[in-house]
């Protein structure tokens, strides 16, 4: 008999908006299949925020729905604890607890669930080691999974630096840009941030991502806002904002209600970054987008009155 | 005239322990300890006033508390890192107040990798310059030491004052203690005033039923233990005759488990595999505890937006599940009425003690 695919499920929502080429690929490599849940809708929202806890985030919300969607559906569903890169490279402590958080909620569905675990600091385990122990677990040979691993990598990488290419052109078109300072998964999910960049277009104003930059500089230049903070992704974000704050006119800072690293980031951002106009945005499960474009549309007027425009 | 040079030192309010804070920094570093007055409304006034709208509220409490302290005369301020928020405390709040105009140098333990230890010399003597570092780890660990009876008091206060057969003695006692505390100066009134004080707690008759009602107390580090920031809630569910039992506290946390809570995962292994956040661990360790030793009712406490207790607690509501041990979670604001946490205490309280007559 033919030994069975084993499929893996990945929940479209918080890291895979950054890890999707490395898990797609390192799994396939491995001769897995991959699925993944369908982008956000209102029943995925509607499911994860009846499965969260009322005070936790809109973005984990998200995510729960993600995980009952693809529940009974593959072999695994992929749940990693990143815990940091290194010192002052941490994640929010939500990266830590998504592994048995998932795995409490969901006790009563006989799904099986995968993880990884990151985290440099402590216990000196890095991503490829990480990915080494996970696919030792699933019955692959070393050879095989540090391989897989490597092209995985390095996929991930170019893909990234072709993005972040993709934006610094971007910078030098003509007309006015937005600079919008999110985690991706807020920045690319289609019941938050997406609305906030579609509008943009549609109004004919650039939006420019501040996390898809090369992101050692932009570790180097988040020391210029605040020496001190220590997670990674606001780090890219500070990072990027500090790097093209006088190529944009404007900065949506973009957050999802309530996001700790953001609560406080954020009002460092307003604190130190003088000079171009910020909108504080936060993002809860509304039904309608029309509370977002008009606090938008404010904003461009903001931006073209006090560039002389209107 | 070298006296005139001293720092001015303070850090906020948090539970008793700032009379361990203030032996530390005038005996073992030489300064001044600008004690912080006690938390009140005001300090949530003037700390929610600047904080940002949805940070965890210990840090609304330690902003307000660093005006009140700067107003006392502080010169220094000293704000610690940490695993969660916490470790972003210290730079956002020297924002805040040195756009609201304050003057004064702040020491931030985030500013150092506190992984080496030749940080720390260099951190003390920012304090003070002539300090002899021998000199001072003894008197840093007389402080130490002085956290531990602390904790080892109010523990036992907590469990037992509600059954006091004279009430106040107990009470009392404990206040002598923790005035002991705040004014000792040697290690010889920090060891005295601890004996003193178990002998006098010893002392006091206690009328306890012979299964009393039991809760344990699970939570945020700052939020369960800092009386003002729970209104109370220890003292109010003693004054209900319940024997209060809380495992979290400094001794507990950092200084018998503060390099990792491997042999506290042993027994939550079916519950969770990693640490879930910074105090995750041993809060679901001691709630499956005071679960497997048949206490009536758990208590978990947080401030509101904290995201490590958040994700705890769909764990305990498996534990409370499996158990059958009733939950109540609190979540605090900012608010100063205790009204509100008075209902919901009462009805608990009127619950677990059902349950206990009918089981």
């Amino acid at each position: 008999m033919e030994k069975q695919t084993i499929t893996i499920g990945l929940p479209r929502a918080l890291l895979y908006y950054r890890y999707r080429t490395l898990w797609r690929a390192f799994f396939q490599g491995l001769g897995m299949e991959t699925v993944v849940s369908n982008p956000t809708d209102r029943d995925i929202l509607e499911r994860g925020t009846a499965l969260a806890i009322d005070e936790a985030c809109l973005s984990l919300k998200i995510y729960l729905g993600h995980v009952a969607a693809l529940v009974g559906k593959c072999d695994y569903i992929l749940v990693p604890r990143v815990s940091n890169f290194g010192r002052q490279r941490s994640m929010c402590t939500r990266f830590e607890s998504t592994p048995d958080l998932v795995r409490n909620v969901f006790r009563n569905d006989r799904q099986k669930f995968l993880s990884y675990e990151v985290d440099e600091e402590m216990k000196k385990q890095n991503e490829e080691d990480a990915f080494l122990e996970m696919g030792r677990a699933l019955g692959c040979s070393a050879k095989a999974v540090k391989k897989a691993y490597k092209q995985a990598k390095k996929l991930e990488l170019a893909q990234h630096k072709e993005r972040a290419q993709k934006y610094e052109q971007l910078y030098k078109r003509e007309g006015m840009k937005v600079l919008i300072a999110a985690h991706s998964y807020v920045a690319e999910d289609p019941y938050m941030g997406k609305t906030v960049s579609d509008y943009l277009k549609r109004v004919g104003v650039i939006p420019v991502r501040a996390d898809l930059v090369d992101r050692e500089s932009a570790l180097k230049h988040s020391r210029e806002l605040s020496p001190t903070c220590k997670w990674e992704i606001n780090r890219e974000i500070l990072g990027g904002i500090a790097m093209h704050q006088d190529d944009v006119d404007g900065i949506i800072l973009l957050g999802a209600f309530p996001c700790g690293p953001d609560a406080m980031v954020n009002e460092l951002i307003t604190r130190r970054v003088k000079g171009v106009p910020i909108l504080n945005l936060v993002l809860d499960s509304q039904t309608g987008t029309a509370g977002v474009e008009t606090r938008l549309e404010s904003f461009i007027d903001i931006i073209r009155f006090k560039e002389g425009k209107l | 005239m070298a006296e005139a040079k001293k720092r001015n030192v303070s850090f906020p309010r948090y539970a008793e322990y700032n009379c361990a804070f203030k032996y530390i920094v005038e005996q073992a570093l030489g300064c001044k300890y600008v004690m912080p007055p006690a938390l009140t409304k005001r300090t949530m006034e003037l700390g929610t006033k600047y904080s940002p709208d949805f940070v965890c509220t210990p840090f609304k409490t330690m902003l307000g508390n660093m005006i009140e302290a700067l107003e006392a005369g502080a010169d220094t301020l000293l704000m610690t890192h940490g695993l969660c928020r916490l470790g972003y405390y210290g730079e956002l709040l020297e924002q805040i107040l040195r756009d609201l105009g304050y003057q004064f140098d702040f020491i931030n333990l985030s500013d150092y990798d506190m992984e080496k230890k030749k940080e720390y010399i260099r951190i003390v003597r920012r304090f003070n310059p002539k300090v002899n570092p021998a000199r001072f780890l003894t008197q840093f660990m007389e402080g130490v030491r002085m956290v531990e009876y602390l904790d080892d008091i109010t523990a036992e206060y907590y469990q037992n004052c509600g059954f006091d057969a004279t009430h106040g003695d107990y009470k009392r006692a404990y206040q002598d203690f923790l005035t002991a505390m705040y004014t000792a100066q040697t290690k010889n009134d920090v060891e005295t005033g601890y004996r003193a004080a178990k002998r006098a707690l010893r002392a006091v008759p206690l009328d306890k039923p012979k299964h009393p009602l039991r809760v344990g107390i699970v939570g945020e580090f700052y939020t369960a233990m800092d009386a003002f920031s729970n209104l109370e809630l220890e003292q109010k569910l003693a004054d209900m005759r319940v024997e209060v039992h809380r495992w979290m506290n400094v001794t507990n946390q950092f200084l018998r488990y503060g390099s990792g809570q491997k042999n506290l995962r042993v027994k939550i292994q079916d519950l969770c595999q990693y640490d879930m956040g910074p105090t995750s661990t041993a809060n679901i360790w001691y709630a499956r505890e005071c679960a497997d030793r048949g206490f009536d009712g758990l208590i978990h406490i947080k401030s509101a937006t904290c995201t490590p207790e958040i994700d705890v607690m769909p764990v305990l509501q498996n534990i409370s599940a499996d158990y059958k041990i009733p939950v109540l979670y609190l979540t605090y604001d900012a608010q100063t009425s205790d009204v509100g946490l008075m209902t919901r205490l009462e009805a608990f309280y009127d619950m677990i003690d059902m349950r206990k007559k009918v089981l």
